[in-house]
């Protein structure tokens, strides 16, 4: 049984990263074909068999993905349709098939949402208009290239470090003839007199009216409403999730090594521990028998950054609207579809 | 293909739309009157054989009254209550007939789902008077869908016309719950909404308002000499001491032309400075609006010219020969109020906070229907 256990759990996994190597498929979609494929390879016999199964199978994906809750959103969504599903077929089977067709459907759908989503931002953007975005998303970019067929706009894209998926926009937006900088994370302050707007993608959208993505929006979110800038995010429906954090620490990608102070040694030790240069880290008193090196551009050590959120937390009071294609909402609107589909 | 309009419907049509346009239909409240009372003649005499018809028809109307006066948005706000109030009609009217139960499988699917929620068992009361009758597309008698279906649409938008008629006793209706004795109300220009609701409250309690001028158009001076002819005590004063009394003020009260998805509004010019002042002093700021006047539009604010400007003698008239070739005048007539800056909605509907509207817009319309 647990060779069995196993041998599924490894190929949802294996399902899941194959579709996720679709470009367009974002996790949450990518998960829900997963989890289609595994309702049709699954041989449970009743619902609740099913349902079980499913939960397992996105249990697996959730814990080997290393950024969950995009993920989780889906999941779930699919998971609730599933227990849902007002079923009047005469045999089980007919039910799966007509549930993974659903699911196939839904993921086909899905890929026009983002369209939606460009059409209805394309209102707020005005001719000559300065946006700034954070980092990479699929949907920013096709609300971006959408208003550079009829106006004229230019773009800042932050680096978004660690991952400097910032560069990837860069490259695409200039490849379309949008003007395009790149801005240090740390600049956006300084930047941000000059933009008009902000506008970013999301991995979730959360109970609250609050928006989890790339580490990095929040300080954005803040530095907007501080120069009364609006402050947009776009997400597809099924981005939607009912977490509710009420602080950064509340997420579940949050553990406890996470930005966590080194247990320094007891002053006073013989350990000759040099801290020249800011970046180097103290490990457990050894003397560090390599001389720093002073070299041009230090750089953060993998480990170093292992210790960085890579996700936060944006209050719905900084967001001014959110994008969705069931229309554009204000961040207290996103609940009322949570509470619909999930609650009562 | 829509059949064409009857030529009398289409008539009153051109009309409306062109006393729209020269602006001699002045108020949301007439504009919203008035596209009722067009919209009533050209659904009786309407000809169409499905719902798909008559819904082109009335969106045609809608599409055509809105353009000759966009800045006008209550006319777009009553066709979309229109819309969903026949809409809503036709759903009860054709239950249980021509749906069948297969058809509920095929349609129930993953974006159903996060737009509608839950799936609900459908509630099949069967109507006593049986419009089961009802047959769409009847090619012998093409007629027979209106001339069943009308009857009830008649009364949906005799609903509204009866909404629009009572919006000043219902908004009126808990005044004093509002407005407590010896309160200092500040108020600005002359909102017929604001007015009855203070005259509702003067009935029982005794207060001051306080009324500004409400430059260029000076419309205060009228609101300050109908308030203190029904006997409320007011004071009038120009637009600079706003923010200087608005320590001693308790409330402000304020009309809108129209109030926007986000919760914000378009209200006279001045009612941001008010609303600004009574933020810096944390004073609350209530708004009184007929629900007609939501708008289910999001983007108006950001275009400049939503705020439709006026004639700009009133700010620097020719008389001032030399300066008026040197100088730019622009008189805009209304302000946008952001939704932080408005505590609570006063309705024919009951009392909102501004974070509700979007609710209050899905409920009286339908999505289809934002753009024409």
């Amino acid at each position: 049984m647990s060779q069995m256990g196993q041998n599924s759990s490894q190929d949802i996994y294996c399902t899941f990263e194959r579709l996720l190597e679709d470009e367009q498929l974002s996790p949450p979609l990518a998960a829900i074909l997963a989890l289609t494929e595994l309702i049709v390879s699954s041989n449970a016999g009743t619902m609740f068999e099913l349902v079980e199964a499913l939960k397992a199978g996105a249990e697996v994906l959730k814990k080997r993905s290393s950024n969950p809750i995009s993920l989780n959103a889906g999941c779930e969504l699919f998971i609730a349709f599933v227990t849902l599903f007002p079923h009047e077929s005469d045999s089980f089977s007919e039910l799966k098939t007509e549930l993974v067709h659903q699911g196939r459907r839904y993921a086909a759908e899905a890929i026009s949402f983002r369209d939606k989503i460009a059409e209805s931002t394309l209102g707020f953007i005005k001719d000559d208009s300065v946006i700034l975005t954070h980092s990479y998303s699929r949907v920013v970019m096709k609300a971006l290239l959408h208003a550079h067929s009829t106006k004229r706009i230019s773009v800042y894209v932050t680096e978004a470090r660690p991952r400097g998926l910032g560069l990837k926009t860069y490259e695409a937006l200039t490849a379309a003839g949008i003007p395009c900088t790149v801005v240090l994370d740390s600049a956006v302050a300084y930047v941000m007199d000059q933009v008009d707007f902000v506008l970013v993608g999301s991995e979730a959208v959360v109970e609250s009216g609050g928006l989890i993505n790339a580490v990095g929006s929040n300080q954005i979110a803040i530095i907007a409403k501080a120069t009364n800038k609006p402050f947009y995010a776009l997400a597809e429906s099924y981005k939607f999730h009912r977490l509710f954090p009420l602080s950064q620490y509340d997420l579940p990608t949050h553990n406890a090594d996470i930005l966590s102070l080194p247990s320094l040694p007891q002053r006073g030790s013989s350990a000759n521990t040099t801290s020249s240069s800011p970046a180097s880290r103290i490990t457990d008193g050894l003397p560090s028998s390599k001389p720093t090196v002073p070299s041009a551009h230090p750089t953060m050590t993998a480990e170093q950054i292992a210790r960085n959120p890579r996700v936060d937390y944006t209050r719905p009071d900084l967001i001014s609207l959110v994008f969705s294609d069931v229309g554009t909402l204000t961040p207290e609107g996103v609940s009322q579809y949570l509470v619909g589909m999930f609650a009562g | 293909m829509a059949p064409e309009l009857q030529s009398a419907g289409y008539r009153a049509v051109e009309v409306l739309a062109g006393k729209l346009r020269r602006r001699q239909v002045v108020g949301s409240r007439e504009a919203a009157l008035e596209t009722v009372l067009v919209l009533r003649q050209v659904v009786s005499r309407a000809q169409f054989s499905n719902i798909t018809q008559l819904v082109a028809i009335i969106r045609d109307v809608g599409r055509r009254l809105s353009e000759a006066q966009p800045k006008e948005h209550t006319v777009g706000n009553i066709v979309r209550k229109v819309l969903h109030n026949i809409r809503e009609e036709y759903n009860t009217a054709t239950q249980g007939t021509a749906l069948g139960t297969s058809s509920v499988r095929n349609v129930y699917s993953i974006s159903k789902f996060v737009l509608q929620g839950q799936p609900r068992k459908h509630h099949v009361a069967p109507k006593s008077e049986a419009t089961a009758s009802l047959k769409e597309n009847d090619p012998n008698d093409p007629d027979s869908f209106a001339r069943g279906i009308k009857p009830v649409l008649m009364e949906a938008i005799q609903d509204v016309l009866d909404e629009l008629e009572t919006v000043y006793d219902n908004v009126s209706k808990n005044a004093r719950d509002h407005i407590h004795s010896d309160e200092i109300i500040l108020t600005i220009g002359h909102s017929k909404t604001v007015e009855a609701f203070l005259k509702a409250a003067a009935h029982n309690r005794n207060f001051t308002v306080i009324v500004a001028e409400t430059g260029p158009s000076y419309s205060g001076h009228e609101m300050a000499r109908s308030l203190s002819a029904a006997g409320i005590s007011t004071f009038l004063v120009p637009d600079s001491s706003i923010f200087a009394i608005m320590s001693r003020v308790n409330k402000v009260l304020l009309g809108a032309h129209a109030i926007l998805a986000n919760g914000g509004m378009f209200a006279i010019c001045g009612s941001l400075l008010a609303a600004s002042a009574a933020r810096a002093h944390s004073t609350p700021v209530v708004v009184c609006a007929g629900q007609f006047k939501l708008t289910p539009l999001w983007n108006l604010y950001h275009e400049y010219g939503a705020l439709d400007f006026a004639d700009p003698s009133s700010v620097l008239g020719f008389e001032e020969g030399d300066l008026v070739d040197k100088v730019d005048v622009v008189n805009p007539y209304y302000d946008y109020v952001g939704p932080e800056l408005v505590d609570v909605l006063i309705t024919n509907d009951g009392d909102h906070p501004p974070s509700s509207v979007y609710r209050l817009i899905k409920e009286s319309y339908d999505d289809e229907d934002h753009e024409f």
